[in-house]
């Protein structure tokens, strides 16, 4: 059975639901901002499992939500959270969060 | 207080219908039944109802099920090529528990068969009309007067026990035109019955949560309780599943809420199940159904001038059909029992099965064509 | 505080039993938010659903949902919609399911102009049942009963409801939630027949022998076969073969079928003449 986590757990910008994550890699893949990125968990079905790695760059566009199948991903709305705005170093270390196979750059990309 | 009506078979029966609370109806053309259609046409909106003519015999019955589904009784109108289009539906409304009168005017089969000529050869086809196990229920219409008490009785089962039920017209009674004797409009209206609703707060609401051999509760939709129906095998809160405890009840409660409730209490409810004329003092019994009961009566009165003490044993509830009295039926009249219809015999099988015994005698017929009485007479003397 | 789906969802089946990265999920989690755009009471809504992954839709969401045969959605939903002419009914279905062996319902549901709200989820592809053709599969691509490869053409299945006469006619991709959230409450809104297309992938079963095993190798596929309508317009025949244009495709008024049946009522009560040809601009 899932939880819903829609409560924010406390002044963050992005929160997940690691109980209803399936490691899609969709959320990461949208992200503008290289905030998120895939970690090896050896309990879940596909081998990874969701993790936020920069929370400080989410810039508040909610794609990661919308795009999540799963209802596993949230992020906070503007009026609650002052989000930062979108950085060359983000778009950066997205790309190569993008070029790592989606996975977090402290993981090595192969799945 | 009675009315008489000047009518046909099939009008009777729509007409039936909407004094039984149908609110609506949709179906798609086939002879011999389309005049059911016509009238659910004509008289439905009258009274506020709804009335559909949908693109294919599927979707004829697909649109009454999901009305009735929301509450609103509905029956659909057919022959036996529409029956087996709508047969994945009638699964539908067998496992998810929705009641719906089904009409069949039936036709000579199999495929397109006869279209416009009279037969009995979907009697199997009631019993059974689609894929897994349940039970249904199936009446067969013997006169104008019964087209109409037989229809509203189909309404009342339905909704009492909450599945597909069968009221067979043949394409004779269908269209046989005179005037039929029918009960007031308020004694209708005071045999209404309605399906059972919970009344306790939404959340402790299980529409399948019931014993075993009882119908679902089925709430109408859009009133707050808000609940899943499904075609797959389900919990008690409506919802899939493939639990083999849950689903070995299912079937057993889907089957027994018919078949055993019928044994142990005789039938369905009060109204009779079958008739029987001067069989009291009769030597040799005349099986008979639909319009070959009007035939039989007449086949009674000639052997009887002829000096042959013969009555008529005629099912109106021919499935479950009633067993413990054609029990009775086979032990008095032992091998002097004569079953005429118009098939190839599929409702003497039952009367093999139910008796346990074959010895007695059959006039078929599945070439359009009716039974006349001096064919009924013949063969009894042959008997005798 | 982020949406609440919560007030929308039944809870305790989650997780869905769709697949990773499936867009299904994403499909109802835009419906959902369109929903609670429109701001309609979940006790006056009827999620009407058929068979394959697109099946288990209905039970996902907290209302009146109503789990269907094979290609008997829209059926159903008529005899629900009309006898209940007040409610609000969405109406979810697969390709395989409203383009196959629903095709009729599906162009007579565009062409009685109900007011249904019609998502058809086109993966191209038959899900469930493990990756056989369906009358979207791309000519050309792989799958279990095209062993050596399918040479069946394929539907435009918006052009189609069109055609049939659809009063709203939309193609949308679930990689861009945003625009099929928007482009969902304008099918609520609109009164009428709205047939909205979603594109959406099938990692698993489309794409997995076909090179794009992942939901992100699948998804670009279907960001690479889609363009903006007003884009589409301006592109040359040759171009726009392969390309299907995304965006509102139709939406004109035309008598909803509810709203005529009304009048049917009223003639048959003698609160009007019968209805004839008069009543009508659009006659034959």
């Amino acid at each position: 059975m899932g939880t819903f986590k829609t409560e924010n757990p406390g002044n963050q910008p992005v929160w997940i639901n690691t109980s209803n994550c399936k490691a899609c890699d969709i959320c990461v893949s949208v992200c503008p901002s290289g905030v998120l990125g895939m970690v090896y968990e050896v309990t879940s079905t596909l081998g990874a499992m969701i993790s936020i790695n920069n929370p400080e760059a989410c810039i508040g566009c909610s794609e990661c939500e919308l795009s999540c199948p799963d209802f596993a991903i949230y992020v906070a709305e503007k009026a609650d959270y002052k989000f930062a705005k979108l950085t060359d170093d983000s778009k950066a270390r997205q790309a190569a969060i993008v070029a790592n196979n989606y996975m977090s750059l402290t993981e090595k990309g192969v799945k | 207080m009675a009315r008489e009506e000047i009518s046909t078979g099939n009008e009777l029966c729509s007409m039936a219908a909407i004094d039984a609370g149908a609110m609506f109806f949709s179906g798609y053309p086939i002879t011999p039944s389309s005049e059911v259609m016509h009238v659910a046409s004509d008289l439905l909106p009258e009274v506020g109802g709804k009335f559909i003519q949908m693109e294919d015999e599927i979707g004829g019955i697909c649109a009454a099920l999901g009305a009735s589904m929301t509450g609103v009784k509905s029956y659909t109108a057919t022959s036996g090529p529409g029956i087996s289009l709508k047969a994945e539906q009638i699964g539908l409304g067998f496992i998810a528990e929705i009641p719906l009168v089904i009409v069949n005017v039936m036709r000579g089969g199999p495929s397109t068969g006869l279209p416009t000529r009279v037969s009995q050869a979907d009697i199997g086809q009631a019993q059974y009309p689609t894929h897994g196990d349940f039970a249904s229920i199936t009446l067969c219409a013997g006169s104008l007067t019964e087209c109409y008490t037989q229809t509203v009785r189909a309404f009342n089962l339905a909704e009492k026990y909450m599945t597909p039920v069968f009221i067979l017209l043949d394409e004779t009674i269908g269209h046989m035109h005179g005037k039929a004797i029918i009960p007031d409009l308020a004694e209708v209206k005071a045999s209404i019955v309605n399906r059972a609703t919970f009344d306790g707060a939404p959340a402790d609401y299980k529409p399948y949560d019931v014993p075993m051999n009882k119908p679902a509760v089925l709430n109408p939709m859009f009133k707050g309780y808000k609940y899943h129906i499904t075609g797959l095998h389900h919990g008690h809160e409506g919802f899939p599943t493939e639990d083999a405890v849950q689903c070995e009840f299912n079937i057993e409660r889907l089957v027994g809420k018919i078949n055993t409730v019928a044994a142990e209490n005789d039938g369905l409810d009060d109204l009779p199940d079958y008739e029987e004329y001067m069989l009291d003092d009769a030597e040799v019994c005349i099986i008979a159904y639909g319009s070959i009961g009007l035939g039989a009566y007449e086949a009674v009165n000639k052997l009887r001038e002829q000096g042959i003490k013969a009555g008529m044993f005629r099912p109106i509830l021919l499935w479950p059909s009633p067993a413990k009295r054609l029990v009775e039926i086979g032990a008095k009249f032992k091998d002097k029992i004569f079953i005429t219809e118009l098939n190839m015999g599929q409702y003497s099988k039952e009367i093999e099965r139910v008796i346990k015994r074959n010895d007695f005698t059959t006039l078929l017929k599945a070439n359009g064509r009716p039974i006349a009485p001096a064919e009924m007479v013949a063969k009894v003397k042959e008997m005798m | 505080m982020a949406f609440n789906y919560d007030k929308y969802l039944r809870v305790n089946k989650m997780p869905t039993l769709w697949c990773w990265g499936c867009g299904d999920g994403v499909i109802l989690k835009a419906t959902i938010r369109a929903i609670d755009k429109m701001g309609w009471d979940m006790n006056n809504v009827c999620v009407v659903s058929g068979i394959g992954c697109s099946g288990r839709f209905s039970s996902y969401i907290d209302c009146n949902t109503v789990h269907t045969t094979h290609g008997r959605t829209i059926a159903y939903a008529t005899g629900i919609k009309l006898a209940n002419p007040h409610i609000n009914v969405i109406v979810v279905a697969g390709d395989g399911d409203s383009l196959a062996i629903g095709g009729n319902h599906t162009i007579h549901g565009c062409r009685r102009n109900i007011n249904l709200n019609f998502i058809l989820i086109n993966n191209f592809i038959y899900g469930l049942t493990n990756s056989q053709i369906s009358p979207t599969t791309p000519q050309g691509m792989w799958c279990v009963s095209a062993q050596n490869g399918n040479i069946d053409p394929t539907f435009n299945a918006s052009n189609l409801a069109i055609g049939a006469g659809a009063s709203f006619v939309a193609r949308e991709s679930m990689i861009d939630p945003k625009k099929l959230e928007k482009i969902l409450v304008k099918s609520f809104e609109h009164k009428g027949f709205s047939f909205v297309e979603v594109l959406s992938n099938c990692h698993i079963n489309l794409g997995r022998k076909n090179k794009m095993a992942s939901a992100m190798e699948n998804l670009n596929w279907i960001d690479s076969i889609t363009v903006g309508k007003k884009k589409w317009d301006t592109l040359p025949e040759d171009e726009q073969l392969n390309l299907l244009p995304t965006g509102v495709l139709r939406q004109v008024e035309q008598p909803e079928y509810t709203d005529m049946y009304e009048e049917v009522i009223k003639a048959a009560q003698g609160k009007r003449g019968k209805i004839t040809q008069a009543d009508f601009v659009k006659k034959i």
